[in-house]
């Protein structure tokens, strides 16, 4: 595994969401990747993102999940536009009502614990409805 | 950045145009008694005798890649085809080219370039697909394992339904189609598919009401959205056009292409109800000297409804948001002013795999051949759009197809 790779994710373990930060242009960059994607330095850092975002779009898996995954469904899934210009691939958390129903394209949302269960060690982000 | 898009090299009249002289296809759906090489060859055969070619002719053999097995494909990468089709020392070179559901317009690119440069002269492009008769959960699996990032989305647990319905959610909200509207565009399909003798569901009608009480496999595409995973194989031949002229009196040729990459990981692209369309298809118009308003007909990848929908709106067919509740209006349905996907697509002609593309646009050279079946040959059809889709709907693939008389050159 690459060291972004571990950085990214050990910042997941410790409950951080990191973003990846160019020392040369300040372009950030998630996930983070092995140059610039703008200037192609690769004199590269780390900021913590706030947590704060938007949902592109989601969806609810209920049936036919990869192997492995059988035993957490249905789960939550949404593309999150953070604040800092950068997005991601995220699971969601149930709403209030226990279910993805309050969900909405463009809904604000915010970087979560995961919910407890299976596959709450995954390195994966987590949102909830903000 | 500025970028200035080359042009063609070849026109209409150039002798060493490149165009498709053939196409031949097998039924897709679950056939376990074919097999692999047998369907290749079978595809082969039957282009190459739609193309009026004798196999020795085929200099270039350009493979499009099986998913169901990667020993079959190492067969395919190392020659067995020229083996199996009796061209041992004839053929110049045999090679793979893959990009996903959007290699056959890759293909396409490859084989025109080899032919109007001079490195080719009749290129064979084929592809047969076994997951028909795969096993389900191991090919859901292999799908995940394999462009999907395994460091970034691989955990979450996203399927390829879940990137056709993060595609969907997002366009519905966009356009304010409902779910009865991107349903219609599936039973507009499954129309097309019971004219087509090829077709995985020829036999199986299909309504909106089937659709909305199939069950969510992942909100908001339902069980009957989804594409099923089918046998199949297909095959074309292109040729330059001085050559073309001696076997036949019609041919096609491309008057244009563009194309855009737009992401890797679906988590990183920026407008996922719109994806790469709008500039691929802007690239391929001003590639072209026609656009979307001379277009007979489109062949649009269509492993969900609002990849078609997104990529029609994108290519300037319909108005921004309309393509779902045009589909419904039963435009681009057998009978409608602008047919679309006319072999039933992916979602009703079967997923062929990487061959779904493939399918479609065989059919749209076909189609402007004169060679479909007669209820499904659309009158008159000179010009067609076919477009293509890779990966996690990662790119946008634009061909501009036109019919070529033998009168209108000489
Ligand atoms: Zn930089």
């Amino acid at each position: 595994m690459s060291d972004i790779v571990k950085t990214f994710q050990s910042g997941l373990a410790d409950g951080k969401l990191l973003i990846q930060s160019c020392n040369a242009c300040k372009n950030k960059m998630l996930y983070p990747r092995h140059r610039c994607t703008k200037c192609h330095a690769n004199d590269l850092g780390w900021v913590e993102a706030s947590g704060k975002g938007t949902l592109h779009s989601y969806t609810v898996v209920r049936a036919i999940p990869p192997a492995g995954f059988e035993g957490e469904l249905p789960y939550g899934l949404g593309i999150v536009k953070l604040e800092e210009g950068v997005q991601l691939m995220a699971r969601l958390k149930p709403g209030a009502s226990g279910d993805w129903s309050q969900y909405a394209c463009d809904a604000a949302v915010a970087f979560a614990r995961p919910s407890p269960g299976p596959g709450d060690d995954r390195a994966v982000a987590w949102f909830k409805l903000a | 950045m500025t970028s200035v898009q080359p042009k063609l090299s070849t026109d209409a009249r150039s002798a060493n145009d490149p165009v498709f002289i053939g196409v031949g296809e097998i039924p897709s759906g679950r056939y376990p008694n074919r097999t692999f090489i047998g369907d290749l060859v079978e595809v082969a055969s039957r282009a190459l005798a739609d193309s009026g070619l004798h196999h020795d002719e085929i200099d270039t053999i350009l493979l499009i890649p099986c998913l169901h097995s990667f020993s079959d494909q190492a067969d395919l990468i190392f020659s067995r085809l020229v083996e199996e089709l009796g061209l041992s020392k004839a053929a110049k070179s045999n090679f793979m080219v893959h990009s996903g559901g959007s290699t056959s317009d890759n293909a396409v690119r490859i084989a025109a370039g080899l032919i109007a440069s001079g490195h080719a002269r009749n290129v064979l492009v084929l592809q047969a697909e076994r997951w028909g008769s795969a096993d389900l959960t191991e090919m859901v699996t292999m799908l995940t394992m394999n462009g999907i990032p395994k460091e970034w989305e691989q955990p979450s647990g996203i399927t390829f339904n879940a990137i056709g319905a993060l595609i969907t959610q997002r366009y519905m909200a966009e356009s304010g189609s409902t779910p009865e509207d991107m349903a219609s565009v599936c039973v507009a399909f499954r129309k097309w598919a019971n004219l087509n003798p090829n077709a995985m569901y020829r036999d199986k009608t299909l309504t909106i009401e089937e659709i909305l009480a199939s069950k969510l496999v992942s909100d908001p595409i339902r069980a009957k959205e989804c594409p099923m995973l089918a046998d199949g194989a297909a095959a074309f031949v292109m040729t330059a056009a001085e050559n073309a002229k001696r076997k036949s009196d019609s041919w096609v040729r491309i008057a244009g292409s563009g194309g855009c990459v737009s992401h890797y990981s679906l988590g990183q692209e920026i407008e996922a109800g719109k994806l790469g369309w709008k500039i691929a298809a802007d690239r391929a118009y001003e590639h072209s000297s026609w656009g979307a308003k001379d277009a007979d007909f489109a062949q649009i990848y269509d492993s969900y409804a609002a990849v078609t929908t997104i990529g029609a709106e994108g290519l300037g067919l319909c108005p921004p948001g309309e393509a779902a509740r045009w589909f419904r209006s039963g435009a681009t349905s057998p009978g409608g002013a602008f047919p679309m996907n006319t072999n039933g697509g992916l979602l009703s002609a079967g997923h062929t795999g990487v061959g779904g593309g493939l399918a479609l646009l065989i059919e749209g050279v076909r189609q402007l051949l004169g060679r479909a079946e007669k209820p499904r040959q659309i009158e008159q059809a000179r010009r067609g759009i076919i477009g293509g889709s890779g990966g996690s709907y990662m790119d946008a693939q634009v061909l501009l197809l036109e019919r070529i008389e033998k009168g209108d050159v000489q």
